[in-house]
């Protein structure tokens, strides 16, 4: 089930809070892993086991490591049997296709594909939970013994499919022993019409541009709608991403937990290196706490240094889908990061105009890399960007689309944050008063937008 | 105390009554069968079974059930029309909107592959076939009203392809250049603003083309005129696409030309949409003026032979009855009648729903004239063209 649906808004969520209200405390994380199995299983039954599995097998090594106490071999053996579990679900699932074409394509061999579908959201719960025997196996918390309050932490629904990555230690204490007051589940129904609005409003709008572009052939595209549809696909994935954290982290609130932030305004960056501290924030210090210090990180020498950036990137970019040109969109960002490590980020750092004139061209390229997954494709596009091809196409996409673009460009800005600050300080309590009209009306009218939903994807199928 | 406080989160009381009183009222929602406003059959709650929801099918129409039963769905569909607009979209569904209300669907790209092949069913139907034939492929209006559509629309220039098909059955047949006809009446009420067809009028204009080309007396304006009538308040495919908040209507004009007894696949009586057999009086199923497809009323929509005998033809021989069939997608439905004029009788066929085979009406009966009339689109798309071989 996908938060910006008419079934879970006027089915799966007044049902499920209401029960969770009602529900006495000792209850309540019972009510939730039910609730939150409900809404997984909903739409593909059949990945349940798996699922049930993966908890189990987490739920055992984490305690298998206590139990084993000081003696080293055996707290490894657990550890590694989670790991091993969770990569090998997560490769079995969602790499083995890429593989086989690879090995058919390289040997000349003709090995039948599997054709699985991806469980909903694995991308998202073996990272989390394998953070989480990391972490026992490490020290930093002690393995849960309540079976239920651990399956509850596992399949928690707010940020099973889409993210955040909500760790173990950002919630452990919350899952015991958490408040509810009326001011944080109000925040929490912010957050959540925010993100659907984003979703809903922004991101379908601006993304039906680029699925239109997308399927066109690209030497009879125009420059300017080349430009004009990598613009819309960076907001697209921008909106639609940030969007459903913010109904994870909404919601989060509205069952009384405290998600981490996923999103910082990342397109007001300066460097790359800037970007990947405010985009899916808790995916790059999640590879930066398990992969790259483990690594080594930077403490030791200089190549090394640098083949584990390498690497992380590379794992990075393959984490975002089994195919080579996620690979490539990864190690493009090893390479800007790397020249910004080196001598470019001082620079840039100084000029907030220059900065931007450089980090906004390369971030539309970036997402030209993540979205088309076809090399030869992808070659295409880069020459209808790149090689002048004339054309009055772009003039029609523009007039239709200008409006949202221009308010996804300002959206993607602190602007309107800062003015209400800004608001709020010179008349006090209007500024809310005119907020809570306008959330009033993004929920309304999202919800006009989701019953003629020509255009409603969900884009981490392939997470 | 609890509701000083409550009043306090205005936002959050006003969330809950949203989410819980629609999902009440959503409850109650009595089932509608079927759309007016989207001219379509609504999902109706699926049956549950153990093999439908392990196959993810139950949870699959479940969820088309609950968006297409949702409470007030229409007013919902109404606010997101008036909302694109203010966000000034001009299109919806694939629908954009032109100058002087017109819609027009978007059509970025041709199918050549299916384009290819249907002119290849063509010919073969042309080498066996001895007879006289024309064709003529009828623009769609965004192709003639280059003038209503928006700046730079996405429809590809259907002249190069119309000419393509031209080119490959030159020689053996005749064409009919329905883009020049429609053109030089472009500023004249041809093509619905809310519908894919042409409209009666632009029909007519194709009519008289056709028997020119054939060296036939025709109808003019001023002799189809008396039997003109008039149905308000129009809305066509486009609409059921677009569901613009404010649509301006068409007007379908249809003509009660004096025939003999039409038959439709051989009988005087039909099935009706709701399953009802009903006499076959004349070219037009004069309840469905009442209903919202409108357009279906003519020749009572698209059946596989009709045969009108005619009543008033001007080219009448004594003792000689002149026949004419014409090939035809639903464009033709209301181009038909016209043909009455014309010929003693008119035959019409759609491929879609033909239940003999071309070659044995052709052996069966014998035709002054045979016209291939497609819009083309359809020529482009329609995959029942490959029966005119059998």
């Amino acid at each position: 089930m996908v938060f910006s649906s008419l079934l879970f808004l006027f089915r799966f969520l007044p049902v499920m809070m209401l029960v969770y209200y009602l529900t006495p405390r000792r209850f309540k994380n019972l009510v939730l892993l039910i609730g939150s199995l409900i809404f997984y299983s909903w739409g593909e039954i059949k990945y349940f086991p798996i699922m049930a599995a993966s908890i189990a097998v987490d739920y055992i090594a984490s305690n298998g490591i206590m139990a084993a106490g000081q003696r080293q071999g055996r707290r490894r053996a657990w550890l590694m049997l989670s790991v091993f579990f969770n990569l090998g679900m997560l490769f079995f699932f969602k790499y083995t296709d890429f593989f086989i074409q690879n090995l058919n394509a390289l040997l000349g061999l003709s090995i039948p594909y599997l054709k699985l579908t991806l469980p909903l959201g694995i991308s998202f719960y073996t990272f989390q939970t394998m953070s989480y025997t990391i972490d026992v196996y490490r020290g930093k918390v002690t393995a849960e013994k309540n079976l239920v309050d651990f399956s509850a932490f596992v399949v928690l629904f707010p940020q099973l499919i889409a993210g955040p990555i909500v760790r173990y230690t950002d919630i452990s204490r919350e899952l015991k022993e958490r408040r509810m007051d009326l001011a944080q589940i109000q925040q929490g129904v912010e957050c959540f019409i925010l993100g659907l609005g984003r979703k809903v409003l922004i991101a379908n709008s601006v993304g039906a541009l680029w699925t239109e572009v997308e399927a066109m052939s690209y030497p009879a595209i125009s420059t300017p709608l080349a430009w004009l549809a990598a613009l819309a696909f960076s907001l697209q994935i921008y909106f639609d991403f940030s969007g459903y954290s913010l109904m994870a982290i909404g919601l989060g609130k509205m069952l009384g937990f405290n998600f981490p932030q996923n999103f910082d305004d990342p397109y007001i960056s300066k460097s790359m290196t800037e970007f990947w501290r405010r985009w899916h924030m808790t995916l790059g210090s999640w590879f930066r706490e398990y992969l790259y210090i483990p690594l080594g990180g930077n403490r030791c020498s200089k190549a090394r240094n640098m083949w584990n950036i390498f690497v992380v990137w590379a794992a990075t970019g393959f984490w975002h889908g089994a195919s080579w040109n996620f690979v490539l969109w990864g190690l493009y960002f090893f390479v800007f990061l790397v020249l910004e490590k080196n001598f470019l980020l001082p620079r840039l750092n100084a000029h907030p105009v220059l900065s931007r004139v450089y980090m906004i061209p390369l971030l539309l390229i970036s997402w030209v890399l993540f979205a088309i997954t076809d090399f030869a494709r992808l070659g295409e596009y880069f020459s209808a960007m790149f090689l002048w091809q004339g054309g009055a196409d772009w003039m029609y996409y523009l007039r239709n689309y200008g409006v949202v673009l221009l308010l996804g460009i300002i959206l993607s800005t602190p602007l309107l944050s800062r003015l209400g600050a800004r608001l709020e300080a010179r008349h006090p309590g209007r500024p809310g008063l005119a907020k809570g009209l306008f959330l009033a009306a993004v929920l309304v009218i999202s919800v006009a937008y989701l019953v003629d939903a020509t255009y409603n994807p969900f884009l981490y199928f392939r997470f | 105390m609890e509701k000083k406080s409550l009043k306090q989160y205005p936002l959050l009381v006003f969330f809950a009554l949203f989410i819980l009183g629609l999902f009440v009222a959503d409850m109650f929602a009595t089932g509608r069968e079927f759309s007016e406003m989207e001219n379509r059959y609504l999902k109706q709650r699926p049956k549950f079974s153990i093999k439908a929801l392990v196959e993810n099918e139950y949870t699959l129409d479940y969820e088309k059930f609950i968006n297409d039963q949702f409470v007030a769905r229409d007013a919902w569909i109404t606010l997101k029309s008036v909302s694109e607009t203010a966000l000034g979209k001009i299109e919806n569904n694939g629908v954009a909107y032109g100058r002087d209300d017109y819609q027009f669907q978007k059509a970025p790209t041709a199918d050549e592959e299916t384009l290819g092949n249907n002119l290849g069913y063509l010919q073969e139907f042309l080498e066996t076939y001895q007879g006289h034939v024309t064709v003529g492929i009828i623009p769609n209006s965004y192709q003639v009203l280059e003038n209503k559509t928006p700046v730079s629309f996405p429809g590809v220039d259907q002249e190069p392809y119309i000419r393509q098909i031209y080119e490959g059955v030159k020689g053996r047949v005749d064409t009919l250049d329905l883009l020049s006809v429609m053109t030089q009446h472009r500023d004249e009420y041809i093509y619905y603003r809310t519908d894919h067809h042409w409209t009666t009028l632009g029909a007519f204009y194709a009519y008289q083309a056709y028997a020119q080309s054939r060296g036939l007396a025709a109808a003019g304006p001023e002799q189809i005129e008396p039997y003109a009538h008039n149905v308000e308040g129009f809305l066509g495919t486009y609409y059921s696409k677009s569901k613009k908040f404010d649509t301006r209507s068409d007007t379908i004009t249809w003509y009660d030309f004096p025939v003999g007894e039409v038959t439709i696949d051989g009988k005087t009586t039909i099935l009706n949409s709701q399953k009802q057999e009903i006499p076959v009086e004349g070219m037009y199923e004069v309840a469905k003026w009442q209903e919202r497809d409108k357009y279906a009323a003519f020749l009572y929509g698209n059946n596989g032979l009709t045969v009108i005998p005619s009543q008033c033809n001007l080219n009448h021989q004594e003792g000689r009855t002149s026949r004419v069939l014409v090939i035809k997608d639903s464009y033709g439905n209301s181009f038909a009648p016209f043909l009455t004029w014309s010929y003693d009788e008119v035959y019409v066929v759609d491929l879609r729903s033909l239940t003999e085979k071309m070659s044995e009406l052709t052996a069966r009966v014998q035709f002054d004239d045979v016209l291939v009339l497609y819009n083309y689109q359809s020529f482009e798309s329609d995959r029942n063209i490959a029966r005119l071989t059998y």
